[in-house]
């Protein structure tokens, strides 16, 4: 079927499209995130279902499979799939505040479906904000980004936690250059300390490992970080073993989690 | 429909479901799990805690859950809401909400995200008694009820 498809826009002549036809059909998987930045009110109206438009959510989602299903229409050399799946998620988030946008497409076919993710997710976008825009026009759409793709040629691709969506608010320039470290629970209370910004030259090595040094360095009571106990995460995401570091990112020390 | 909340004030469970069933005719199932706070644990006589959490991780870490569950079970919502800060003894800290077309997915999905959410998200409890206080150390029954839903 993706034959039929390729030759029929080949007439179309879209001269510069990659010829797939050789490539080996694979099932292909990817998912794109974005969100809508709105006023805590806009939110609440929306969370209530109290929008003049109606359903905000609802239609935002029909628009984002729509959109996936006709991104070759939108995206000039973009080839025309058979989509076997379109999957949004929305996620009220009080924190940004805003709706997190999430979309999920697979395909068994020639090229990779991102386009159509990120196609999916940029409309679900623009939908929202037309559904909700006679409250707020301030809205901002951003971090319209690609988390993963699976198969294929070039292979899977996941977005790196060090890039993971950089959220401007509250992070001034002249902390680039260090290695912001956040305690919490029994460390914070342990060491007295809640944060702590490290320049990146203080480290020795640019892992977490370095910058336990360098904490050492400066207060021999960090030593404890070396328990067993101590775990660790990178730009909010737990890590198992030693990580990278870049300057800029955020390190949090804690004991072991316990919720619920 | 993905509904996140981390928030020190009291949670509403029957406004929460009417989230996830605003305007869906499709849903055949809700389950819910509430946790609240124990008067005991391993001392007697806990009086408050005190949840602190990590602003941003926590959200994220939910919403991966949410998502996660929403792969491996076919889910029409869920909710994950979880109160931060002081809590009395009676008081709601935990709110998973699951609703499906049929009810084995939301009664497995809803399991499996209170399982994973205590093992998984960056919360810490603080128990009050008297007028000392303790953090509370991880359990293994807890890490063994989340180990289990691994593949």
């Amino acid at each position: 079927m993706p034959d039929e498809a390729l030759s029929h826009l080949d007439e179309r002549g879209h001269a510069h499209m990659v010829d797939v036809g050789d490539k080996i059909v694979t099932q292909r998987t990817a998912e794109a995130s974005g969100h809508v930045r709105m006023a805590p009110h806009t939110l609440a109206l929306l969370a209530d279902d109290a929008m003049p438009k109606g359903d905000v959510l609802a239609t935002a989602r029909i628009a984002g499979i729509q959109a996936a299903k006709r991104t070759s229409e939108l995206i000039p050399l973009c080839h025309l799939l058979a989509l076997s799946s379109v999957k949004l998620d929305f996620a009220l988030d009080t924190e940004l505040p805003g709706v997190r946008i999430r979309a999920r497409c697979r395909v068994a076919g020639r090229t990779g479906v991102e386009m159509e993710a990120l196609t999916a997710v940029s409309v679900a976008a623009l939908t929202l904000y037309d559904m909700c825009k006679a409250v707020d026009k301030g809205m901002v759409i951003g971090a319209v980004q690609l988390e993963h793709k699976e198969g294929g040629k070039s292979g899977d691709w996941h977005r790196e936690p060090a890039t993971l969506e950089a959220e401007p608010p509250a992070a001034p320039v002249a902390q680039r250059d260090s290695i912001k470290v956040l305690l919490f629970a029994a460390l914070r209370e342990t060491l007295d300390t809640e944060s702590i910004e490290v320049p990146f030259t203080e480290l020795a090595s640019a892992t977490l490992s370095g910058l336990k040094e360098a904490l050492i360095a400066r207060d021999a009571r960090f030593a404890l970080l070396h328990e067993q106990q101590v775990l660790s995460a990178v730009n909010q995401r737990m890590c198992k073993s030693d990580a990278p570091l870049s300057p800029g990112d955020e390190v949090g020390f804690f004991p072991p989690v316990m919720g619920g | 429909m993905i509904y996140i909340a981390v928030h020190p004030e009291p949670f509403d469970a029957a406004q929460i479901e009417q989230r996830l069933l605003a305007g869906r005719h499709d849903i055949g199932a809700v389950v819910s799990f509430k946790g609240c706070v124990r008067d005991f644990s391993e001392a007697s006589n806990v009086t408050a805690l005190t949840l602190e959490h990590y602003p941003g991780m926590t959200e994220q870490m939910l919403t991966e859950l949410a998502e996660q569950a929403s792969e491996r079970w076919s889910l029409s919502g869920v909710a994950l809401v979880h109160r931060v800060g002081k809590l009395a003894a009676g008081d709601g800290i935990v709110l998973v909400m699951t609703a499906a077309a049929h009810r084995r997915d939301a009664f497995a999905a809803c399991e499996f995200l209170i399982d994973r959410l205590k093992t998984a998200a960056p919360f810490w409890k603080k128990e009050h008694v008297g007028d000392t206080a303790h953090w509370v150390a991880e359990r293994h029954s807890d890490l063994d009820a989340s180990r289990r839903w691994e593949e």
